[in-house]
């Protein structure tokens, strides 16, 4: 799938959206008060980099995060934040047709949500 | 013809004719094994890298098609599987779906697995064969020099059986084959080669010296037959010269005295038969005066020679005949040669044959003369037991081979012997 089409299908989503042929950016709030952000872009290696980041948040925080692609769970972790939040990246396999990427984030202690998606 | 009369080029011809076809043979050997060795090379890095490598990254739902289980493997094992030749890895459900790849366009695609991966795949074991890059599953390959693809079984965490493939590169195949090919072929053309510059020098040094000794020998050959030739005509001629002439006188005398009328008649008998005798012992003397040395020797005094020769016969109640053609100029060495040789075949035969009849025959055919001695005595086996009396011809073979010519024997038990010479006119 090219950025091109990617960041069409990005802009039909009502989030915060900017795409290039090569990268896809999307962000927007969190149940809480915090921020996530997404970004897509290919590696060096022909994989899609995804890198979701939550931020606005306090130092020391702990979150649980997961990255699902076309609805099966690709990775996932917990997270300290630091300097006022936490990112992660991880690299996916570009799949025949539509890629469907989610980004999840859970605070441990308030349940407080983050939830971005990029369709590559 | 000369060269190829030497032996140190006859060596060397054979020599590197072995070494030629050693050579090839190493190589065609030594390919094979190279070629052996990389193939279970190959098979052996593809066992490594599916036992030890995908197997245990293997992630629940990849048989599935999971895209995350896909994500996960490929994270955690792309750098480990692309090491060395590798060129290219699949994994391949039964059905021909491929599983996962590093050419993430491969994966969910599907293609009919073969007979032998899919007996692989139900049988277990590792295959390996050259990549047809005309399918479509190989359509991303371009590679020049081809692929050799080699595939295993692996188990999902699911335990179902799926095939693990990797691809090689034929061209890193074909330099691993080559670094194995490499060592051997030096060790094999550099130990010939080796052989060869070590021994033909020695064999060299060694045919001088066989050479040097042989000439030696001829020259010490020829020093004594001179020297017994000197001594011989030393001897005939002292014999001729004095009792020779000495007999000859007295038997002269004997006679004149037994025609004296004033010798009494009962002793004139006597006179008679004592000068008789003397003659008969003069003749036998000179022939072997004759055998001892034979007279200076030309063309035009053969056949008188060769009469000479068969002269003893009578005395043995031999019925002998010579018979020399026309010979033309002919060289006093080879007309020696020729009475040599007739002078020991008719010795044998007077001594050995009991034969009744000898027949000495010298002819010219076109550029060589021909001498037959042949005899209807009682013969031999020329291939048996050597008779003593056989020797001396054979020791005049040589001499007639020296000559550039031939001396045959042949004969047979009960009928007779012929013995002859064929020698070129110089």
């Amino acid at each position: 799938m090219t950025g091109a089409t990617a960041a069409v299908m990005v802009a039909m989503l009502p989030s915060s959206v900017s795409a290039s042929d090569d990268e896809v950016r999307r962000s927007g709030p969190c149940s809480g008060k915090a921020d996530w952000e997404m970004r897509a872009k290919w590696d060096e290696s022909e994989r899609i980099e995804l890198r979701g980041r939550v931020e606005h948040t306090r130092s020391g925080q702990i979150w649980t995060w997961k990255i699902k692609h076309n609805g099966s769970v690709s990775a996932q972790g917990r997270a300290v934040t630091r300097s006022g939040g936490f990112e992660v990246r991880r690299a996916l396999v570009d799949l025949a047709g539509v890629d469907h990427c989610v980004f999840r984030a859970e605070r441990v202690k308030t349940g407080e949500v983050c939830r971005g998606r990029i369709e590559w | 013809m000369r060269l190829l009369r030497n032996p140190v080029a006859q060596y060397l011809t054979l020599a590197v004719l072995l070494f030629i076809v050693l050579s090839v043979a190493a190589s065609i050997l030594s390919a094979r094994v190279a070629a052996d060795e990389a193939s279970a090379d190959a098979r052996a890095l593809t066992r490594v890298l599916a036992r030890s490598v995908a197997q245990p990254a293997i992630p629940r739902g990849l048989v599935d098609g999971e895209a995350g289980a896909i994500d996960k493997l490929d994270r955690q094992v792309l750098d480990r599987l692309l090491v060395g030749d590798v060129r290219r890895v699949k994994i391949w459900r039964g059905d021909g779906t491929i599983l996962y790849s590093d050419e993430s366009k491969l994966i969910g695609a599907r293609y009919p697995l073969d007979a032998e991966e899919t007996d692989v795949l139900e049988n277990g074991g590792t295959e390996a064969e050259v990549s047809d890059l005309a399918e479509p599953e190989n359509r991303f390959e371009n590679d020049a020099e081809g692929l050799v693809e080699v595939y295993t079984r692996i188990r999902s965490p699911e335990g179902e059986p799926i095939l693990f493939e990797v691809y090689y590169s034929a061209d890193d195949l074909a330099a691993r084959r080559s670094a194995v090919f490499a060592p051997i072929q030096r060790i094999t053309v550099g130990g010939l080669l080796a052989m060869l510059v070590i021994a033909t020098p020695i064999i060299w040094v060694l045919t001088r010296r066989l050479t040097r000794t042989a000439r030696e020998r001829e020259r010490l050959l020829r020093a004594s037959m001179t020297a017994s030739e000197a001594e011989r005509r030393r001897i005939a001629r002292d014999l001729h010269d004095g009792v020779v002439q000495d007999l000859a006188g007295t038997a002269f005398s004997l006679t004149a005295v037994g025609r004296d009328s004033r010798v009494p008649d009962e002793l004139r008998d006597d006179l008679h038969n004592a000068g008789q005798s003397l003659r008969t012992s003069l003749k036998a003397l000179r022939s072997l005066l004759v055998s001892i040395h034979p007279p200076d020797l030309h063309a035009d005094g053969l056949a008188a020679a060769l009469t000479d020769l068969t002269a003893p016969a009578a005395t043995h109640q031999i019925e002998s005949s010579v018979d020399v053609g026309d010979i033309g100029r002919v060289s006093d060495d080879t007309v020696a040669l020729v009475w040599r040789v007739a002078q020991e075949a008719v010795r044998n035969a007077i001594r050995h044959a009991r034969a009744s009849t000898l027949e000495v025959d010298v002819h010219r055919r076109q550029e060589r003369l021909v001498l037959r001695v042949v005899d209807d005595g009682q013969g031999f086996d020329p291939e048996g037991d050597r008779d003593p009396a056989s020797f001396g011809l054979r020791g005049l073979a040589s001499l007639v081979t020296d000559a550039g010519g031939r001396l045959d024997v042949r004969s047979t038990p009960g009928e007779g012997t012929e013995v002859r010479m064929e020698v070129a006119i110089k």
